[in-house]
């Protein structure tokens, strides 16, 4: 990702295609797209999207810039790759939605006030840098708390049922958090993902 | 024979369906000696096994028929059933056809009266309706069957029925010692007349095709409606025999996707429309829904589409489904993006039918010599080589039967050309 990316002044930006085709991996392959429905149709969360990744695909040749870099289909996108793998076009679909979020995240768009899932994926990763796992209960309670005091306190106590049950199934631990061995390495391959990311 | 000119003037046809009877009679009724060589036990390929033609839904006896009649009045032509030719070599002018005859049991002293069939026992899969319903091993393939000759199915041999069997013929028509061999055929140029298959639909993994007799393909849609199939005409719930008013047509299953077909089959978005027609005919209170990314339509083909149209019980849902499954009460569920307005949905229906897309046969032959592929599996109409080897009807890409014969009819000219003047 090199280029600056359009301005938006306009709500159609017809250059954001182009745009999108030179800079987003796997963008050059977005004008094959038939608007079949079938990477949307299998994705298995794509009652949570907006707008899912083919509407998304149309939004872009029509220029929507704003409207595409804000959406949460960026976000609420797993990687599953059920729909690159089912793409009758052979469209990398899943690259393209994870390059959108990548120019989303870098222009702005994915402040906490833009995107719903902002503190979750905070928390999220959070416990991944620190520990090498995520501990579902630090990452709920992180993402309570990241609302406020009262707020956190408000959703933990309304939770705890669920998560007594959980440690009676045994499907949560109680105790010291798990984490890798050799967290140096881990943190020695964020510093490194960090120092590319930098140099774009 | 010129002293230079090419060694061989007759001119093989490797396929008897429409293309192939149509350019082996082209060629004949010109004055070229002509072999019609055909793997199934008799003529007419494909089309012999559709209920009716788009556009005009006529039989596809009609046809048929009155080729039947100027192969019977032409000496000329010389037909070979079950001889399935597996490799070609040489030139133009000296062409080697590798074939498979595979055993009739049947010689051509049959009269058709049936004795064998009446004394049969054995049953098998009937190849005629794709598997839908059991049949005789001693049969005839079908009705309007040409030659009109029955066949016996290698399951006989060894069994009680055997002996049975070839007692009962009165015409010494019944010969066991038959056995598979192979036969060289020698011709000056070479019609390839293979056409195709339909698309394997266990491949179309999402579909789940198997899983539900309700999930079918639109050939066995054909044999559905047809009344000489399984069901004698009746559009019916394969799994319990009931009236299947609620259908849904699946448009490209397997075609235009890189994992599958690539290409366009041209004719399944109309073969489908015309699926919906025996439906709505069938059934007053019917609901159609045609699932499609696009409906293709070619040439004066849209007139047809918008004439099925119209009609109120049949809806267009724009949306290639991303799954078909059978649900826990048994009936199939389709499910995908309405692409119109991104509402998701998952419905279920009586019968789901996949248009699955035509695959070339000539994938599997293989050729030497002249002739050209495409990455596809067509044999490429363009003369190729020296020009000896020529391709017609689906042989050479996605036709309708329309543009089959034509072509069958322009391939006839190019051998003649091919093997000289006479
Ligand atoms: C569901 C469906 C419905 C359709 N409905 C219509 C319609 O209503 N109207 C219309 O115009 N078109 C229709 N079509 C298209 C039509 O079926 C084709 O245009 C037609 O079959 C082409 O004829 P053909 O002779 O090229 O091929 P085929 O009909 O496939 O004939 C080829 C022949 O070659 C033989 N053969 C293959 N390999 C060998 C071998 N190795 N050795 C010897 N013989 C061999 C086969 O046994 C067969 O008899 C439909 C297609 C589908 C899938
Ligand atoms: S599956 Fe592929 S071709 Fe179909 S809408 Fe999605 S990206 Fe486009
Ligand atoms: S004819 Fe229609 S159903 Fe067949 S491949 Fe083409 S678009 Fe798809």
């Amino acid at each position: 990702m090199t280029a600056a990316i359009p301005e938006s002044s306009r709500t159609y930006d017809l250059s954001f295609a182009r745009w999108v085709r030179e800079n987003v991996k796997g963008g050059d392959k977005m004008n094959l797209c038939m608007q079949c429905g079938v990477c949307a149709g299998s994705c298995p969360i794509g009652g949570e999207m907006d707008n899912g990744p083919r509407k998304t695909f149309m939004m872009v040749r029509a220029g929507m810039k704003d409207e595409v870099l804000s959406s949460t289909t960026l976000w609420n996108c797993t990687s599953c790759y059920r729909c690159y793998v089912r793409c009758p076009r052979g469209i990398p679909v899943t690259s393209i939605i994870q390059g959108l979020a990548a120019v989303a995240a870098k222009e702005g768009y994915a402040d906490k006030e833009k995107v719903a899932n902002y503190y979750f994926s905070r928390a999220f990763w959070w416990s991944a840098r620190t520990f090498g796992k995520t501990d579902e209960r630090l990452v709920t309670m992180k993402y309570f708390f990241s609302f406020g005091l009262a707020e956190g306190i408000k959703r933990s106590l309304a939770n705890l049922k669920i998560a007594l049950g959980m440690i009676k199934a045994g499907r949560m631990h109680v105790g010291m958090p798990h984490t890798i061995r050799n967290k140096s390495q881990l943190k020695a391959i964020v510093a490194k993902a960090a120092e590319l990311e930098q140099k774009g | 024979m010129a002293q230079d000119g090419p060694q061989s003037q007759t001119i093989a046809v490797i396929g008897g369906g429409i293309a192939g009877v149509t350019a082996a009679l082209e060629a004949a009724e010109t004055g070229y000696d002509v072999i019609l060589i055909e793997k199934e036990p008799a003529l007419g390929g494909r089309v012999s096994r559709l209920n009716r033609y788009f556009p005009k839904f006529c039989h596809p006896t009609c046809g048929l028929e009155i080729n039947y009649q100027r192969i019977k009045k032409n000496p000329r032509v010389k037909v070979l059933t079950m001889h399935e030719v597996t490799a070609v070599d040489g030139e133009k002018g000296a062409y080697t056809i590798t074939a498979k005859k595979l055993p009739r049991f049947v010689n051509e002293k049959c009269t058709a009266c049936g004795e064998c069939a009446r004394v049969c026992e054995t049953e098998i899969d009937d190849p005629y309706n794709y598997g839908l319903n059991k049949v005789k091993a001693a049969r005839l393939p079908h009705e309007h069957a040409f030659p009109m000759r029955y066949v016996i199915d290698a399951a006989v041999k060894g069994s009680g029925d055997e002996a049975k069997i070839a007692e009962a013929c009165k015409y010494g028509a019944v010969d066991f010692s038959e056995e598979e061999e192979e036969v060289t055929l020698n011709a000056g140029a070479i019609i390839w007349a293979t056409g195709w298959r339909p698309y394997d639909a266990n491949r179309l993994e999402t579909y789940h095709y198997a899983d539900s007799p309700d999930i079918i393909n639109n050939v066995e849609m054909e044999r559905l409606a047809n009344h000489d199939g399984p069901t004698e005409g009746k559009v019916v719930r394969p799994s319990d025999g009931e009236p299947a008013k609620k259908v849904a047509l699946i448009q490209c299953a397997g075609s235009r996707d890189v994992n599958h077909l690539p290409y366009c089959s041209m004719i399944c978005c109309l073969a489908s429309l015309k699926h919906a027609a025996y439906v709505l005919e069938q059934y007053e209170d019917a609901e159609v829904h045609m699932y499609y990314i696009d409906i293709r339509a070619h040439d004066k083909m849209q007139t047809f589409y918008e004439r099925i149209k119209v009609d109120p019980r049949i809806k267009f849902i724009k949306s290639k489904p991303a799954e078909i499954h059978a649900g826990a009460d048994g009936r199939p569920y389709v499910k995908g993006e309405r692409t119109i307005d991104r509402e998701l949905y998952e419905e279920s229906y009586d019968l789901v039918v996949l248009a699955t897309g035509m695959e070339p046969a000539a994938r599997d032959i293989s050729t030497g010599g002249d002739v050209v592929k495409d990455e596809d599996g067509f044999v490429l109409a363009i003369e190729s080589g020296d020009g000896g080897q020529i391709s017609c009807g689906v042989a050479s890409g996605p036709f309708d039967v329309a543009l089959s014969t034509q072509s069958g009819t322009a391939a006839a000219l190019k051998a003649i050309q091919a093997v000289g003047a006479r």
